[in-house]
């Protein structure tokens, strides 16, 4: 039923969500942290990061502050909001069903 | 929508800038942020890594859209700024935007406005009828000589029986309009009045504003109650809404009434466009009128036929169920008619059936001339509202050629394809309603022209305060912008960006366009088949006034006898005539007056003849009689043809004289000589009235094929006691006609009274269709073709403004001024030539269908066909001229240096 767009995109909600678990973090941020936590393989486009994010602040999954960073910086940080980490739970487990199944039919012979 | 949600939606949507600026920061944290860290990493310049994260990052003006949507409001808000975009760049190019919105305010100006009148005539129903859609018109058929005749106009009696027999209807009633005269005194005037049966006010939600409407009882034969019921229009202006004016008494034609009520606003009965001033009782009315039918009764006669019916059907009762049962009914009272007058043809020959048919007068069986001219005026107006969008279609395409360049630019940025195909379909919706608006003004200000020429001048219509009228303004304003709007739609899918970028200013917008090829050669072929349709109703105007009427209407009036309520008897009646005569022809500016009897045009009088040798004279044709003094030949301009005119001495107790018309003497005795000859008038045991003399044919009847049998008997012995008088005036007929009624209403005993009518007016009446016809198809016309002349220049300046650079060229090797001109006029000609051919071949296979709105004039006339041809090309190659002009006047070093 899903088309690629829509799974890609739910996946990097998922991604995002897991993300700010670890902490707030700014955009930027995000990305650095994604690429880490993947060793490099994943590299979410910037124009998709920031439109997600919108998104997701939208649904209330998580909350937008501005501050000053370390380095006395203007920044967006975002944080994961209570809402948003009953989302990353049902999505967390949306995706291991998904990707069991996926995986199930890969290994039939 | 949580409440957050919300609140965070509604600022995005009113706190735009600062929510950009906020992205604005965003998007700089995180290049610089990733910059920092390539120069940390890599080693790179501070330039260099900059670079590169902007690369990364993608089109931050795509970004900027997708951020937009993910806020939830993008699509309003996005509307919203092609909504200011568009105006931005129509005001910016204000002579682009006049011209386009003029351009659409004549095309539906135009059409709103016959929409207006074509939707009176034909589809609205009567204000205030209720359940519009089951109320019919009564029709009754008959046969008579083989044809067919559908008739709306019924006896009371037969209303009486089609009442009592039928089922199938809810409520029916008779009713008629008529002007009468109103009031008392030099207050007197004709004003239309309601003559309609107690059951009609039942067909309308219109409780009466004043009093009530009156009862069955008061509408009952013999006699009717003289009451009235006002209209609300004539109880503002004349009684100045006084409510007590319940009780008054107002004289309408003989009758004194008393007012018992008044109409609510906006009622008009079925007459919205010629209101009456009040409405009366059918039985007073007929009671008063139907005095002199000869020895029966206005109520049992089947041969008063003055008055229509209206029906409603029951709910469930289908339109054929109600025809049978009509039928039925006049059926059954054929066969009461039959009873009382034998001489009537037999039920197998007349075969009797009726129908119901709309309510509308001007729609069938009996659709008017005005009504198909209207129609057809209404066709011509949507093909101006065709040509007026291809015309805008065709400047729009010019404008998105020209911006080709800045249109690639923007999808270089990342503006999406269907973003600026939004844009430019904006731009298409708000030029249509701009056009719109002005339309309507058009329709309110150029429409008064329409609505004088075929509504009557009592009508209230308008455009502006009418909301049918509107929304069909609407309609075709924004049928035009989806249509104009597809043109530049189809140009921004072939933008081809490597090629529109690098070909700058010249290359980016010069090349030849199909479509727009396509859209001249359509204006050029609707205005050629506009234009025929001109020529050809014009040639039929022409040819209606050159008829031959056999009389010379232009300097003679009518003055009619309205006896209102003074029956004299005959010989009172006579020397009241003959008194009359010679006052008339007193009258400093009448130079001859003659006695009458009928009116050419309006009515007709015929008797059966009886002339020894012929069987049957009424098997010949229709004979139709005047009875005049000896002034009359004179007074008409109509010439003897052989023999004398009524003479003094074809007095009362001389011998029967008559006057044939050469049609009626060749008719009757083909291979003889006409004077002399015996004719009876109505029963072959009357004396002679003998043939004295021949006068030319007239025509009395139509202006096309009229028999034209036609006699003249003397006024002294023939119903000395009746008719009115033809004059002669010198000078202007409508101001005589004043003077005339002033010398001649003194000598009126009682309530009776003059009415003086020039008769040009009355044969006016009869040329108003070609009259319509013509004007209206030239005003159309000349409409398209101003548009597709304006079509024809744009396209080509607009082509000559592009090519310049390469007419520079052509003149830099040599080519001449009038190499230059010839050259951009033989290519604006060519279009037109191209739409001239396919025009002519249209109007040429469509023409047969105007054909009998024509008058001896062929739809397929060489002549108009090579006319318009010519003037087509003329009017394209003028229009191609002026920018060839410029064309050539080019400086080709400037050109070649251009950009």
């Amino acid at each position: 039923m899903a088309n690629r767009a829509d799974l890609l995109q739910g996946t990097l909600d998922l991604l995002v969500l897991k993300a700010l678990l670890l902490g707030p973090l700014h955009g930027w941020a995000i990305t650095k942290r994604l690429a880490a936590l993947s060793d490099d393989v994943l590299n979410v486009g910037q124009g998709s990061l920031y439109p997600a994010l919108y998104r997701l602040e939208d649904q209330g999954w998580i909350s937008s502050e501005w501050g000053i960073s370390a380095e006395g910086r203007r920044t967006k940080t975002y944080t994961l909001t209570a809402l948003g980490r009953k989302q990353l739970a049902s999505e967390r487990s949306a995706w291991r069903l998904f990707a069991a199944a996926v995986e199930q039919v890969l290994h039939a012979s | 929508m949580r409440v957050a949600q919300f609140k965070r939606r509604l600022r995005a949507l009113f706190h735009r800038a600062a929510v950009d600026g906020e992205l604005n920061d965003e998007i700089r944290l995180h290049l610089e942020m990733e910059a920092e860290e390539l120069v940390r990493t890599e080693g790179v310049s501070l330039d260099e890594a900059r670079r590169r994260a902007r690369i990364a990052f993608g089109g931050v003006e795509r970004y900027r859209e997708a951020q937009r949507d993910a806020r939830g409001i993008g699509w309003l808000e996005r509307r919203g700024q092609d909504i200011r975009y568009a105006f931005r760049g129509l005001r910016n190019r204000p002579g682009f935007t006049i011209a386009v919105v003029l351009t659409l305010a004549l095309g539906i100006g135009a059409n709103a406005a016959m929409f207006s009148i074509v939707d009176r005539l034909l589809f609205r129903a009567p204000p205030l009828m209720h359940d519009a859609g089951r109320v019919h018109r009564a029709f009754l058929a008959t046969t008579w000589r083989g044809q067919v005749n559908e008739n709306d106009y019924l006896a009371y009696a037969r209303f009486i029986d089609l009442t009592r027999d039928t089922k199938s209807f809810d409520r029916t009633a008779l009713f008629s309009e008529q002007e009468l005269a109103v009031g008392t005194g030099s207050d007197t005037r004709e004003m239309q009045v309601g003559i309609v049966s107690a059951g009609f006010f039942g067909f309308f939600d219109a409780s009466p504003t004043l009093g009530r409407y009156y009862t069955a009882a008061e509408d009952a034969a013999p006699n009717g109650a003289p009451v009235a019921v006002l209209s609300y229009g004539y109880w503002a202006t004349q009684f100045g809404s006084r409510r007590d004016v319940v009780g008054q008494v107002v004289q309408i034609g003989a009758t004194r009434y008393t007012v018992i009520g008044v109409t609510p606003k906006g009622f008009f009965g079925v007459w919205p466009d010629k209101p009456p001033m009040a409405f009366v009782p059918a039985a007073t009315y007929a009671a008063e009128k139907g005095l002199d039918i000869r020895g029966e009764n206005w109520w049992t006669t089947y041969h008063w036929t003055w008055a229509q019916v209206i029906v409603e059907r029951k709910p469930g009762v289908s339109v054929a169920q109600a025809n049978a049962d009509l039928s039925q009914a006049f059926l059954r009272s054929y066969q009461n008619e039959l009873t009382t007058s034998p001489h009537q043809q037999s039920i197998a020959i007349a075969k009797p059936h009726a129908f119901a048919g709309s309510v509308l007068a001007e729609r069938g069986p009996h659709e008017s001339t005005l009504a198909k001219v209207a129609t057809w005026i209404a066709g011509v107006a949507l093909i101006v509202w065709l040509i007026a969008c291809a015309n805008v279609a065709n400047l729009l395409l010019a404008r998105a050629l020209q911006r080709r360049r800045e249109i690639a630019v923007r999808l270089a940025l990342g503006v999406s394809r269907a973003r600026l195909a939004s844009q430019l379909f904006t731009e298409s919706i708000i030029l249509a309603l701009l056009g719109g608006v002005s339309g309507v003004i058009v329709a309110q200000v150029g429409g008064a022209v329409l609505r004088t020429a075929f509504l009557a001048p009592t009508s209230t219509a308008t455009v502006i305060s009418d909301p049918r009228t509107l929304i069909y303004a609407g309609g075709a304003a924004l049928f035009a912008g989806l249509l104009t709007g597809l043109a530049p739609l189809l140009q921004t899918r072939g933008v081809n960006l490597g090629h529109d970028l690098r070909a700058g200013v010249r290359g980016g917008a010069y090349q030849k366009s199909p479509l727009r090829s396509a859209l001249l050669v359509l204006q050029g072929m609707l205005s050629v088949v506009l234009l025929v349709g001109a020529g050809l109703f014009v040639r039929s105007l022409s040819h209606v006034k050159a008829v031959p009427l056999g009389f010379a209407p232009d300097q003679v009036v009518l003055a009619e006898l309205e006896m209102r309520g003074v029956p004299l008897d005959s010989a009172p009646s006579e020397v009241l005539r003959h008194r009359l005569h010679s006052a008339a022809a007193a009258i400093p500016g009448v130079t001859m007056a003659s006695r009458q009897l009928t009116m050419p045009f309006w009515d007709t009088w015929s008797f059966d003849l009886y002339v020894s040798g012929i069987d049957s004279v009424s098997k010949l044709g229709q004979f139709e009689l005047d009875a005049v003094s000896p002034e009359y030949f004179a007074t008409m301009g109509t010439h003897i043809v052989a023999g004398r005119g009524i003479d003094v001495s074809d007095a009362a107790g001389a011998p029967g004289a008559m006057v044939v018309s050469q049609a009626m003497a060749k008719k009757l005795w083909p291979h003889e000589e006409a004077l002399g000859k015996c004719v009876r008038l109505d029963s072959d045991t009357l004396p002679c009235h003998y043939v004295v003399g021949v006068a030319e044919n007239i025509k009395s009847d139509q202006l096309g094929d009229d028999p034209g049998l036609y006699y003249y008997v003397s006024s002294e012995q023939f119903h000395p006691n009746q008719g009115g008088l033809f004059l002669k005036v010198r000078g202007d007929p409508d101001v005589m006609k004043e003077t005339v009624r002033k010398a001649l209403q003194p000598l009126m005993p009682g309530a009776s009274y003059v009415t003086v009518t020039p008769i040009r007016d009355i044969i006016g009446e009869q040329t108003q269709p070609w009259r319509l016809g013509a004007s209206m198809f030239v005003i159309f016309g000349m409409l398209a073709l101003v548009l597709a002349a304006i079509g024809i220049y744009s396209v080509i300046a607009f082509n000559v403004s592009q090519r310049l650079h390469e007419l520079g060229v052509r003149v830099a090797l040599g080519a001449t001024m009038g190499d230059i001109v010839r050259h951009v006029v033989t290519g604006g000609v060519k279009f037109a030539a191209a739409g001239v051919g396919l025009g002519i071949a249209v109007a040429f296979g469509l023409s047969h269908w105007i054909e009998p709105l024509l008058f001896e004039e062929s739809p397929h006339d060489p002549v108009i066909f090579a006319l318009v041809a010519g003037v087509l090309l003329l009017v394209a190659a003028l229009a191609s001229f002026i920018p060839a002009r410029r064309a050539a006047g080019v400086d080709p070093v400037r050109a070649l240096r251009m950009e």
